[in-house]
């Protein structure tokens, strides 16, 4: 997987605010601060090593409760906020709909405002002017667009401001909340202006708090807990993983995800055949439990069901934390733990595999079990069939290491 | 400094929309309200005449002239650094919105005075006519004067919308400021006649004393301009343009958690 497809990265990213409680924001403040000593300053972490890609043309949910650093990652995305430590890249156009309306001024006209608005984003007058009659058409408002928008019903708001977002042609559309306006005949109306710029290959990053939206809508999700990255993958699996959290009550064990990782630990559903290969379990546990005891099995199997290999570990008490949701204090600790298994050479060429991870306790009684499908792509063309193994010809001197690079062992043969 | 400036062309067309959308909401779309606006400046003109020339005795001949010329570049300073100042705090929900760069909102505000000034500058003219005076071909050299002071007014404001951020009463101690600096410019009084020894270090300290007195040798004493004396203002106003922006760029970063 190329690095250079991802239209937004994360590498690292925390984001701390700083909480005066006693702020001097004025000079009069400064001025009596001489003679008083400083309030305490309390430190706040909106977002905490966060590590993670959006590829190009995706179309990427972002969900978590009030307060997990949503906005915050937003508005790093946006340029809005710099990042205290860590790298954040954009590469492309981003049009950004934090608020319906963000930028409009209320004593310009319709007409006005749509320039004003592109202007704000860096698009030029003559940009505009091309955009400026499907802009109007989209928002239906051809009858008022000459009026000023402080006399506009908040429907119309709503129409002007998606108008714009949908016409702009940006390669990145950043939308936070804003689709739970209008009637739903516009609602409509925007997922089909949305449905045409996904093929169109725009990359769009989703904020919602419908999880069926980002269900429907998204190809892959993250959910923010506390500012951490606890969960990334299959939009389904992570709504999923959102609505079992927001659940109250006493949690079972459960596994959340087998996943196998790429050579950047980052989740994914292909990988090379005959390499290291790591797989990552994410098991949620429920407060105040251990896992001591409990008995993790993994199995690799073929589409039709034969298992090719099956291993089963006794898990400790502490597992780990997910890799980027590094504990701040005891209370505060996610729920979420990870496990994870290195293979340091997967024999397997080419085809489809089955991981299958089971959580069983100390009686042997299974208490969940989870799935996913991983592609193995073909590295070496010299082999065919199901297994990639380490091989070499011996007619060379013995003595000597042997070529083991099978393009070079063809020329060979050939001579 | 260079990348950043490159940037700021880019987003040209955002400082044409907000200087046009200044000047739209201020005449409401109208012809007659741009007349309106001139009210201020000839009510004043007014004012300043009478309380003068009547009431104090002032002796400077065509004395609305005089006035007026000052009057209008002062209001264009005046306007600029008090709307300039407010520019970022007053602009928080459009910053923690969207991205642009931050130093377009106080410099567009200045622009959008100096449009006004612009399309205000005639009535001097009128006036002019009025009183019978002088046109000479120096007045081609106006725009150079315009420059210097837009480019002054560019640094001022982005030094004190920066403070503003971080210090809420410093629009406080501008209007303050302002009150102090528009007596201390000839604006309705010829430094040689109230304060011959300062004149000097008058228009070393005081940029709009200059600009000011630039424009009075022009159109008001109908004289050739010295152009060592607007080069000088011209450095000064360039150093503070560096200064401005550099403490701009310091606090832009951060406008998003201040504001």
């Amino acid at each position: 997987m190329a690095r250079n497809n991802y239209a937004i990265e994360f590498q690292d990213v925390s984001r701390r605010f700083t909480l005066h409680h006693e702020r001097r924001s004025s000079f009069q403040d400064w001025f009596i601060g001489l003679f008083k000593t400083r309030g305490e300053a309390e430190e706040f972490w909106a977002l905490r090593n966060v590590t993670f890609g959006i590829r190009q043309g995706e179309t990427f949910g972002l969900v978590g409760r009030n307060g997990a650093g949503k906005s915050t990652l937003l508005k790093l995305v946006t340029r809005i906020l710099q990042p205290t430590e860590g790298s954040v890249k954009v590469n492309g156009r981003t049009y950004a709909m934090l608020e319906l309306g963000a930028g409009f001024h209320p004593e310009l006209s319709g007409r006005d405002n749509i320039f004003l608005n592109g202007s704000l984003y860096g698009f030029s007058r003559k940009d505009m002017q091309r955009k400026y009659e499907e802009i109007v058409e989209f928002a239906e408002l051809q009858r008022f667009v000459d009026m000023p928008v402080k006399h506009f019903s908040s429907g119309m708001f709503a129409r002007l401001g998606f108008g714009i977002a949908v016409n702009m042609d940006p390669s990145i559309l950043v939308i936070d909340e804003v689709l739970a306006v209008g009637d739903s005949a516009f609602q409509q109306k925007c997922f089909r202006a949305l449905d045409n710029l996904k093929a169109r290959g725009t990359t769009i990053l989703f904020v919602s708090h419908d999880a069926d939206v980002v269900r429907d809508f998204c190809d892959r999700a993250a959910l923010l807990v506390d500012g951490q990255l606890t969960d990334i993958g299959a939009a389904d699996d992570v709504v999923d993983h959102y609505q079992q959290m927001l659940q109250t009550g006493e949690q079972p064990f459960r596994l959340l995800r087998i996943r196998a990782l790429d050579e950047y630990r980052i989740m994914t559903q292909q990988i090379a055949g005959g390499q290291e290969q790591h797989i990552e379990v994410l098991i949620r546990v429920p407060a105040g439990r251990n896992t001591s005891g409990l008995m993790l099995q993994i199995d690799l199997d073929r589409i039709g069901g034969t298992t090719l290999w099956s291993t089963s570990v006794a898990l400790p008490a502490e597992l780990p934390l997910p890799e980027h949701a590094i504990r701040r204090d005891e209370d505060d600790a996610p729920d979420t733990r990870m496990a994870r298994l290195k293979i340091d050479r997967l024999p397997v060429r080419a085809g489809q595999l089955r991981l299958v991870g089971s959580l069983h306790d100390p009686s042997g009684q299974l208490i969940d079990r989870t799935e996913s499908l991983v592609d193995i792509l073909p590295t070496d063309h010299a082999q065919t069939g199901l297994l990639a193994l380490d091989h070499s010809w011996e007619w060379n001197d013995p003595t000597e290491p042997a070529p083991v690079e099978s393009p070079e062992g063809a020329d060979i043969v050939r001579r | 400094m260079v990348a950043q400036a490159v940037e700021v062309v880019q987003y040209r067309s955002l400082i044409y929309n907000l200087v046009t959308k200044d000047l739209k909401v201020r005449y409401k779309n109208s012809v007659l309200g741009f007349v309106w606006s001139l009210l201020n400046p000839l009510l004043m003109t007014l004012v300043f005449t009478v309380v003068f020339t009547q009431l104090l005795g002032q002796t400077i001949e065509h004395f609305p002239v005089f006035v007026m010329t000052g009057l209008l570049a002062w209001n264009w300073t005046a306007a600029s650094v008090s709307a300039g100042t407010k520019s970022l705090i007053e602009n928080s929900s459009l910053i923690n919105k969207v991205y642009f760069p931050r130093s377009i909102l106080p410099a567009s505000i200045v622009f959008a005075n100096m449009a006004h000034y612009l399309l205000a500058f005639p009535v001097i003219f009128l006036f002019m006519g009025i009183e019978r005076m002088r046109f000479t071909p120096w007045l081609l050299y106006i725009p150079i004067i315009w420059t210097v002071q837009a480019i002054f007014l560019v640094g001022l404001t982005l030094l004190l919308a920066a403070m503003y951020v971080y210090f809420r009463d410093t629009i406080v101690l501008v209007e303050v400021g302002l009150t102090a600096w528009f007596f201390l410019t000839p604006i309705f009084y010829r430094v040689e006649d109230v304060a011959p020894d300062y004149e000097q270090m008058m228009y070393w300290l005081n940029p709009m004393a200059s600009v000011i007195a630039e424009l009075h040798t022009i159109l008001y004493y109908g004289g050739v301009p010295d152009p060592l004396f607007m080069a000088r203002t011209l450095i000064q106003s360039l150093l503070l343009v560096g200064l401005g922006v550099l403490l701009f760029n310091r606090v832009s970063p951060h406008l998003g958690e201040h504001l």
